[in-house]
């Protein structure tokens, strides 16, 4: 089972990526903190799409665990996980550990 | 080599659509709830039920890994049952829903990530005639696939950001299983309210996917295309 900061490296590096394929300046150095989705978010729908299916595939290349981060929980959650790193990475450690 | 996944390879059209796409080069990524009835070199299958979610992310990553990426989608897979509304068990009703739009969507959900490196990204979904002739009997089966279509037209829009076309193709009554239930009084009935009145033939269903597939039918998206000249 991967630790909190190892899942938190692999979606810093998915963001890095991302930002680099869609010329992302402010995620291109992404800290825990860093906005992803939502009011403060740098990226739109599109870009939530490809960053979900980057750390989906991510995490089952390093950590052998097949999951969809866009699942009921994350829909029915009061604050969406997808709000910064740390949010994202927490819903990721979650169902891998599910 | 491009990829293409389609569901319900075991018999049938999805038999024949696998079998056409194997001969054509491609390699062939096909499931079904059974065991694979097809050996080829290019082929390789996966046993599991189209709405089982869990099961079609482990597809999807398993695909990911061996593959990397894929090209081509086609939601094959379907049940049907003909009946009268006032006969129909809830059961079946849960059934079908689960198999043909429950499946369909996972599948366009899951295979659309992987499409994403693809030169030219393509999802065909099946509908069928029952839907436009609005046929007695096929109340439940109809409707499936009148959100199978609703589900085309909506990712069309949602999916053309990646370059991914989803289109439909609704066949006219193929001589397959799906049918076998059913008299040939009926069937003759259904046949002639098409412009063309026989049965539809595999062929004619591969000829309507290729024209999606095509490199140059890149700018077309969220179509339904019915075969026999039913409109």
């Amino acid at each position: 089972m991967p630790t909190f900061k190892e899942v938190e490296v692999l979606v810093f590096e998915s963001v890095r990526l991302l930002a680099e394929d869609f010329d992302l300046v402010t995620l291109q150095q992404p800290s825990t903190e860093s906005a992803l989705y939502g009011n403060d978010g740098v990226l739109d729908s599109m870009g939530l799409v490809n960053l979900l299916a980057d750390v989906e595939d991510a995490v089952s290349e390093q950590f052998g665990a097949a999951i969809a981060l866009a699942d009921e929980k994350a829909m029915s959650a009061r604050n969406s996980p997808f709000l910064t790193v740390k949010t994202l990475a927490q819903a990721v450690l979650e169902r891998i550990e599910a | 080599m491009k990829h293409i996944v389609i569901t319900g390879t075991r018999k049938g059209i999805g038999r024949s659509l696998a079998e056409h796409y194997l001969a054509e080069g491609w390699g062939v990524i096909g499931c079904s709830r059974g065991e694979s009835s097809i050996e080829h070199a290019q082929y390789r299958h996966y046993e599991l039920n189209v709405c089982d979610e869990s099961a079609v992310i482990e597809m999807a990553r398993d695909v990911k890994r061996q593959n990397g990426a894929v090209d081509a989608l086609l939601n094959n897979a379907g049940i049907a049952s003909m009946n009268h509304c006032l006969l129909t068990p809830g059961s079946t009703v849960n059934a079908i829903l689960q198999t043909n739009v429950v499946g369909t969507f996972l599948f366009c959900r899951e295979f659309a990530k992987l499409m994403r490196k693809s030169a030219q990204p393509r999802i065909v979904n099946f509908t069928t005639v029952a839907h436009p002739l609005n046929l007695e009997g096929e109340a439940v089966y109809a409707a499936s696939k009148a959100a199978v279509e609703s589900l085309t037209r909506i990712m069309a829009r949602e999916l053309a950001a990646l370059r991914i076309t989803v289109n439909a193709v609704g066949p006219t009554p193929v001589m397959t299983d799906l049918i076998k239930g059913v008299s040939s009084e009926k069937m003759e009935a259904l046949l002639a309210q098409q412009a063309i009145p026989r049965y539809g033939k595999a062929a004619d269903v591969i000829n309507a996917v290729d024209f999606f597939l095509r490199e140059d039918s890149d700018f077309i998206t969220g179509q339904v295309l019915y075969l026999g000249g039913v409109t």
